[in-house]
């Protein structure tokens, strides 16, 4: 059979070559050297320890704002691996590593339509491979991770992943798998209501060509008993929830531009201390808008309180309304306390930065970027730490 | 059956066999046996362009309006609607990204090797 050479359109670089590093090793696996002194009862000390961070969010990975933000809060812009599967969903930065958890799908779009499961089903995925690598990452081995190419809907040929130091495991499931939860050193649940999940879904299909109302409803309609069944109840072991709901601000909004977002955080959690307003563990309603500060339509609310979530005891931070203006939102930033950041004006400055992202006026940008800094503020903490225990042990 | 030209390839020689198993505006499998010794190794041509896309979740969403016509709770079903959704979301995505741009090459290159000449800034 003849097979001819053919050239795309595209820049050479769209052509790609699997782990140009290693050029006849198919599988690519090193392991750290452990320190010299080491005794039985000690931790093998590798170069960099990596942190796991699980990030449970519908429609889509990798290139979500909600990822954009957190990489920023750590520093550098996170792109596609260089030179590698142009549809590839991971993203790295200098410190962090985001990996998509359709990835670990055992069955690609043509073998769920065989088999009749959604993309939810625990059947479609390959839970065991996922904690492999998983481990094998937070440990500082660096895996091949099989490449879900959503345009093709096929399982693509691997691509190289090095151990970062912050691993993000973005996806479905990353809460589904128990040995998979037992990794993560901290675990987000991005809760959008039905309403306002209705109203983004219509904004982002109705520019598509054959969508039409009644087809966006009847796909969420067709999604939601598996996902009720299989994504709903990791909310309960997620130590943030940010929920995201309609506003309460404007009598009968359906358009779902002003939201009411609840940071829900879970109290107890090692390294990680919640965010509050003006007083820890009491109940607080706070309008910004009056005298020192004019807001305009329909304005801001803030409601701060400890509260039970699935048997657990949270304290529940909630934004109602939009900012329109810079000093609504540094006021705002400087009324709020246990921010985890390194400098005044830190949060409304992440936010400025991004300001062309979605819901960088409303409590989404705001309760996602203070997630970034908590989740910097427990790296820190556990380095911290870690480095103490090391220095304990040599002692 | 689309013709390879209809994906924007430039067929380099005359005689091409497109296997019956590629898909229609799919990735082109070639093979550089000679290059890396292992015949695993395979390189994917891609040319998706964004009407790729949207042909797709077009033609999906007619398939599963018509598979749910005949039994509206069944594992078909809920599949093909799962389909859509997910095709959905990989035009919106590759919409943004069009959009983000990959208008300027020299941007591109820029943000991926500030510290070459043509790239550097200076701030003073």
């Amino acid at each position: 059979m003849a097979v001819s050479t053919i050239y795309s359109t595209q820049a050479l670089n769209s052509t790609h070559f699997l782990t140009s590093s290693s050029s006849s090793k198919q599988v690519f696996l090193y392991r750290r050297q452990p320190q010299t002194n080491r005794r039985f009862n000690t931790l093998i000390t590798c170069a960099q320890e990596t942190i796991v961070i699980g990030l449970a969010a519908d429609s889509g990975c990798g290139k979500s704002t909600f990822m954009r933000r957190l990489t920023s809060v750590f520093g550098g812009a996170a792109k596609p691996p260089k030179g590698g599967n142009p549809d590839s969903n991971t993203l790295i930065s200098d410190t962090t590593t985001v990996i998509c958890l359709d990835d670990y799908h055992s069955l690609d779009r043509y073998g769920r339509k065989e088999q009749k499961v959604t993309a939810l089903d625990p059947r479609a995925n390959d839970f065991d491979l996922m904690y492999e690598q998983v481990k094998a990452l937070k440990s500082g081995v660096a895996v091949e991770k099989p490449i879900y190419n959503h345009v093709t809907g096929l399982l693509d040929p691997p691509e190289l992943i090095q151990p970062p130091k912050i691993l993000v495991i973005e996806g479905l499931h990353p809460m589904f798998d128990e040995r998979v939860r037992d990794l993560l050193d901290f675990s987000i649940y991005l809760d959008i209501s039905n309403e306002v999940k209705f109203a983004w879904k219509i904004q982002r299909d109705m520019a598509e060509r054959g969508h039409s109302l009644e087809s966006i409803k009847a796909s969420i309609e067709a999604r939601k008993p598996d996902f009720d069944a299989f994504i709903d109840p990791q909310k309960q072991y997620a130590d943030a929830v940010i929920e995201v709901l309609p506003t309460t601000l404007i009598p009968d909004d359906n358009e779902g531009k002003v939201l009411r977002v609840r940071l829900i955080m879970k109290e107890g959690v090692k390294y990680f201390s919640p965010v509050y307003l003006f007083d820890e563990g009491s109940t607080i309603s706070w309008i910004p808008c009056g005298r020192k500060l004019t807001c305009s339509y329909p304005g801001i609310k803030f409601n701060y309180e400890p509260d039970s979530y699935f048997d657990h005891e949270v304290s529940v931070l909630e934004m109602d309304g939009q900012f329109d203006r810079l000093d609504e939102l540094i006021y705002v930033e400087s009324h709020l306390s246990n921010l985890s950041t390194k400098f005044y004006g830190e949060v409304t400055q992440q936010m400025l930065k991004h300001a062309d992202f979605p819901g960088s006026n409303n409590g989404t940008g705001l309760f996602q970027t203070i997630v970034g800094l908590k989740i910097r503020d427990l790296y820190e903490q556990l380095i911290a730490n870690k480095a103490t225990a090391r220095a304990e042990a040599k002692a | 059956m689309t013709t390879i030209a209809a994906t924007g390839l430039n067929v380099a020689t005359p005689r091409v066999v497109v296997r019956p198993a590629a898909l229609v505006s799919g990735p082109v499998r070639l093979n550089y046996p000679w290059k890396f010794g292992s015949m695993k190794r395979m390189v994917v041509v891609k040319a998706t362009s964004e009407g790729g896309i949207s042909d797709k979740v077009e033609k999906s969403i007619q398939e599963a309006k018509e598979t749910c016509a005949d039994d509206p709770v069944s594992g078909e079903c809920v599949a093909a609607w799962d389909e859509v959704e997910e095709l959905s979301a990989a035009a919106s995505h590759a919409r943004d990204k069009k959009k983000a741009g990959g208008s300027d090459p020299l941007e591109e290159y820029c943000s991926d090797n500030p510290e070459t000449d043509e790239c550097r800034t200076y701030d003073n």
